[in-house]
């Protein structure tokens, strides 16, 4: 139940704030008036203002008191929270890899978001105090906080998509890198696990960076047959592939064929020619001489025959150019698992505390998108009442604005900038619906946090409240830190 | 408890038969009466139970008092049962709450009454059904994990002319497949699910049902030869990266359906992979893409099958093969399914499960589609299409049936599911994930 009260909206800050101020009115009512206002009515007072805090106080117990000590009562029992089972639960937490992710993961939230909300929030505020348009400006920056953060979680899901087809990301970056990089008309996916070398079928090697060269040497007058495999049909179609034909010598020239070496009525023959095998059209060649330097180049015609003519003296290879299966852009995986830092070659406990995955990266961007507008509105009204006529002093004594800004502003500002630091500290150690909604199941297990985790454990499949409850508990305390120093602030 | 729940019981049945008799029609063949009856069937399934049920209850007189209890049937089951206000019959879908409730005597000993039925089913299904050699269900549904989908126009593209029958020939023909530059399979696994019913497969069908259920009740350690085995066997297929679409990363992105989606395109794109696998519901996703899908190996008036959508593709399946060496496992199956239990005996219960092991009301579900019986005498023209036709004989030839193994894995299911999806990125690192859940096991059951 404290967990439940800890996964939304600012429980832990209210739940404290109320419980500690809880004691105080109490006090206030009982003991302090009594000796301040000893004349009649006093006990009267007390009684009724006692009788009317006593439901909210019966309340408060009811739903924050009680689960708090619940949770921690929870915590050092076991899974069905019937058998006492001592730390074991705290100690499984810290020897097992796999709960450690949830820690590594909450450290990065809380060394990256903070910082850079608040930075872009002041950077926000700050400009649109100078723009004609600031209130749509604003207006667009804000509007993401009233959406549903699982509604946004969702969208930025679907932003990040590996297909281009689907992620806008990698739709981008694939216009961007087809345009300085055409894909060739037979591409390899290498990234899918393709590699130019597996096409080679018959008389091809693989050759310099990701091409292909004819495995034997060919001189004038000599023909060459190359077999490429794992040429789909698809893009035969769009190549115009016609019946491939035997290439006939002629002197002075070296003459040949690039053929698909796969004949649906001998599917698993290789090296040889039959009649209902294609040649393929469009392959840039380059006829290498022994020095590796180029001699010529051609293409391959519809039948996939080609002809390298008045060939010198001395033997060749011919070479197939890697641009024929330079592959397009096919995307990145944003919200994978795989790490920023080289940790593969670590221990899984040291594995599971080093490394930082990409879709924490993802999920940090999304969620900058989701709460920079409530940076930038409560550091801008910090900007509205500060004292312009310090602001105007430095000006005529010469500062530029760069100096202001610097020496005057954020002096006056800091302490709402640490207010907005502290509030989102408490904000992304709680983080939650963001992780569940945008990484998809394959790297849930690398981006999950420790709030995700004592959902998890608590709340879905097998359940097992105890080691739920010593996740919430530990929360709790990490929570605390920044609790406290908002309160201060808040009160002083 | 006991003895008092169940003279309630018998009383409340006599009750509900004597105030069914009052009401129910003069004939005097018919039984009348009413009986309750709960399912997990909602929506399109239940009106086609109760489409099935329809002709019970005209030639009985009886009222059958259907309520669906949606997926969590086996929870609100164990509440009224505690409660000592259970339904007349229900239909489960899992063994182990039939187990239960025939541990605890909540469910009727059903070995006489369906004497001369019982025959209709495999022994693989009865022993499925009964605790202590006797007989206490009926599995009226079954659901068949069995299945690779493959699309013919594919497997033609590469000049394969039949499905795979062993694991040998399945590798070999992903390997045809790409020399013809077709990604043989699509795998379904930006979540642990589909890859966890994967590798069950694959261990079902190199170590065979015994160990399967001994693996899952960790009475066989995750350590064990077999498992290593059949990670070893799946990494022959998973391990190679080219063999999947979009490869590794692609695969670990692709969620369930839009992995079937890459086999079996909308009209208008092509199909970038051959196979995929997953249980018979895979068939639903098939025709929701395309009206046009036929079922089978040839399209509509015989046509060939087509790489173009929007022309007359066709879907099929093959049964997941063992490895030659296997040979024994090779109609052993992974899926789920639905057993009637009786949970008060009265006239009208007894006379519903025997309808309900008949072939009758199952050739009519069938008829209506999306439904297999493991019941031998529901006939083979019952089923719409020859998909659904295989789907049903692989259930009814099952040598053995097991159910799926990571939902009897209690708290540690989320991570047997991580531990296999950390096997997909890194395939060649067995012994340490084999370790890893071996431990998680032993935290997860407590032995």
């Amino acid at each position: 139940m404290a967990a439940g009260s800890l996964r939304r909206g600012h429980p832990l800050s209210p739940s404290v704030a109320v419980s500690t101020s809880a004691g105080t009115p109490l006090a206030d009512a009982g003991v302090v008036p009594v000796s301040r206002k000893p004349a009649g009515g006093g006990r009267r007072d007390q009684v009724g203002s006692l009788l009317f805090l006593a439901p909210a106080a019966i309340w408060l117990l009811a739903i924050t008191i009680y689960p708090v000590i619940a949770t921690f009562r929870n915590s050092v029992f076991d899974e069905t929270a019937t058998s006492y089972v001592g730390l074991n639960n705290y100690k499984a937490i810290f020897s097992t890899a796999s709960i450690l992710v949830n820690f590594r993961n909450n450290v990065i939230w809380v060394v990256i978001f903070p910082f850079v909300v608040t930075f872009l929030g002041l950077v926000f505020a700050v400009l649109t105090e100078r723009i004609r348009w600031s209130t749509a400006f604003k207006t667009i920056i804000f509007m993401p906080i009233v959406f549903s953060a699982t509604a946004s979680a969702l969208i930025w899901r679907t932003i990040f998509d590996l297909d281009p087809h689907v992620g806008m990301v990698n739709a981008a970056v694939q216009t961007a890198s087809d345009w300085v990089n055409p894909p060739g008309l037979y591409p390899v996916d290498v990234s899918a696990g393709q590699s130019v070398a597996a096409l080679a079928s018959s008389g091809l090697s693989p050759g310099a960076s990701g091409s292909l060269q004819s495995t034997s040497t060919a001189v004038a007058g000599d023909t060459v047959e190359l077999g490429l495999i794992r040429i789909n049909a698809a893009t035969l179609q769009v190549v115009g592939a016609q019946t491939a034909v035997p290439p006939s010598p002629s002197s002075g020239a070296i003459s040949g064929l690039v053929y698909r070496d796969f004949s649906p009525s001998n599917p698993t023959v290789r090296g040889q020619l039959f009649p209902d095998e294609l040649g393929l059209p469009g392959l840039q060649l380059t006829l290498l001489r022994s020095d590796g330097s180029s001699a010529g180049t051609t293409a391959t015609d519809p039948h996939g025959n080609f002809r390298f003519a008045g060939v010198g003296s001395g033997s060749f290879r011919v070479q197939l150019d890697a641009r024929n299966f330079r592959s397009g852009f096919t995307g990145i995986f944003w919200l994978g698992s795989q790490s920023l830092t080289p940790t593969s070659h670590l221990s899984q406990t040291a594995q599971a505390l080093l490394s930082v995955p990409l879709v924490d990266l993802a999920m940090i961007v999304a969620y900058l998108w989701m709460w920079a507008g409530f940076a930038m509105v409560v550091i801008g009204a910090g900007l509205t009442s500060l004292n312009r006529e310090l602001l105007e002093a430095g000006r005529v004594d010469g500062a530029t604005e760069g100096q202001i800004f610097r020496r005057i502003t954020m002096p006056l500002l800091s302490p709402v900038l640490v207010v907005v630091v502290v509030t989102m500290i408490i904000n992304v150690l709680k983080i939650f619906d963001v992780i569940l909604n945008m990484a998809p199941g394959s790297s849930q297990g690398d981006a999950s946090t420790l709030a995700l985790a004592m959902y998890n454990d608590g709340f879905t499949g097998g359940i097992h409240s105890g080691l739920s409850s010593a996740l919430a508990v530990i929360l709790f305390l990490l929570v605390i830190p920044a609790m406290v120093s908002n309160l201060r602030r808040i009160r002083g | 408890m006991k003895p008092r729940i169940l003279p309630i019981a018998v009383i409340g049945g006599l009750l509900l038969a004597a105030c069914g008799t009052s009401n129910a029609p003069t004939s005097s063949s018919q039984q009348g009466g009413s009986v309750s009856l709960w399912a997990e069937w909602s929506s399109g399934e239940q009106a086609a139970f109760t489409a099935a049920l329809s002709p019970f209850e005209s030639q009985s007189g009886t009222t059958v008092n259907y309520s669906s209890k949606g997926s969590n049937i086996d929870t609100v089951l164990a509440a009224a049962v505690a409660g000592g206000a259970p339904p007349d019959v229900a239909l489960i879908p899992d063994p182990g709450t039939l187990q239960t409730l025939a541990k605890q005597g909540k469910i009727t000993d059903l070995t006489s009454i369906l004497s001369g039925l019982s025959s209709n089913y495999g022994s693989a299904w009865n022993t499925l059904a009964s605790y202590n050699g006797k007989l206490y269900g009926v599995w009226f549904k079954g659901a068949n994990k069995n299945t690779i989908w493959y699309n013919p126009a594919e497997f033609a593209a590469a000049s394969i002319s039949s499905p795979p029958k062993t694991w040998e020939e399945l590798i070999q023909d992903a390997a045809t497949l790409k020399a013809a530059g077709v990604t043989p399979f699509s795998l379904c696994t930006d979540i642990g699910w589909p890859v966890a019913d994967f590798w069950q497969n694959v261990y079902l069908k190199t170590a065979g049902a015994d160990k399967y259920n001994q693996l899952s009740a960790h009475s066989v350690k995750w350590t064990d030869s077999s498992v290593t085995t059949a990670f070893t066997t799946m990494a022959q297929l998973v391990g190679t990266s080219s063999n999947l679409a979009g490869g590794i990363q692609g695969s670990l992105s692709n969620a369930y359906p839009a992995c079937v989606d890459k086999v079996f395109p909308k009209a208008g794109s092509q199909p970038q992979a051959a196979m995929v696998f997953e249980g018979d519901f895979v068939a639903t996703e098939i025709t929701g893409n395309s009206k046009n899908y036929m079922p089978g190996t040839t399209g509509s008036g015989g046509a060939s099958c087509t790489t173009d959508p929007s022309a007359t593709p066709c879907y099929n399946f093959f049964d997941f093969p063992a490895p030659s060496a296997n040979s024994a496992n090779s109609a052993a199956i992974q899926g789920a399914g639905d057993v009637a239990v009786v949970l008060k005996d009265t006239p009208q219960s007894e006379a519903l499960i025997k309808y309900l092991a008949g072939p009758d009301g199952a050739a009519i579900w069938a008829h209506l589609g999306g439904f297999a019986s493991p019941n031998k005498k529901v006939p083979a023209s019952a089923y719409p299409d020859p998909v659904s036709k295989g789907i049903a004989q692989a259930l009814v030839g099952a040598s053995s049936f097991v159910f799926s193994l990571d939902d009897l894995q209690g708290t540690w299911e989320k991570n047997m599911w991580q531990d296999l999806l950390d096997f997909l990125k890194n395939p060649s690192n067995v012994s340490s994930i084999e370790a890893t859940m071996d431990q998680q096991a032993t935290a997860g059951l407590g032995h």
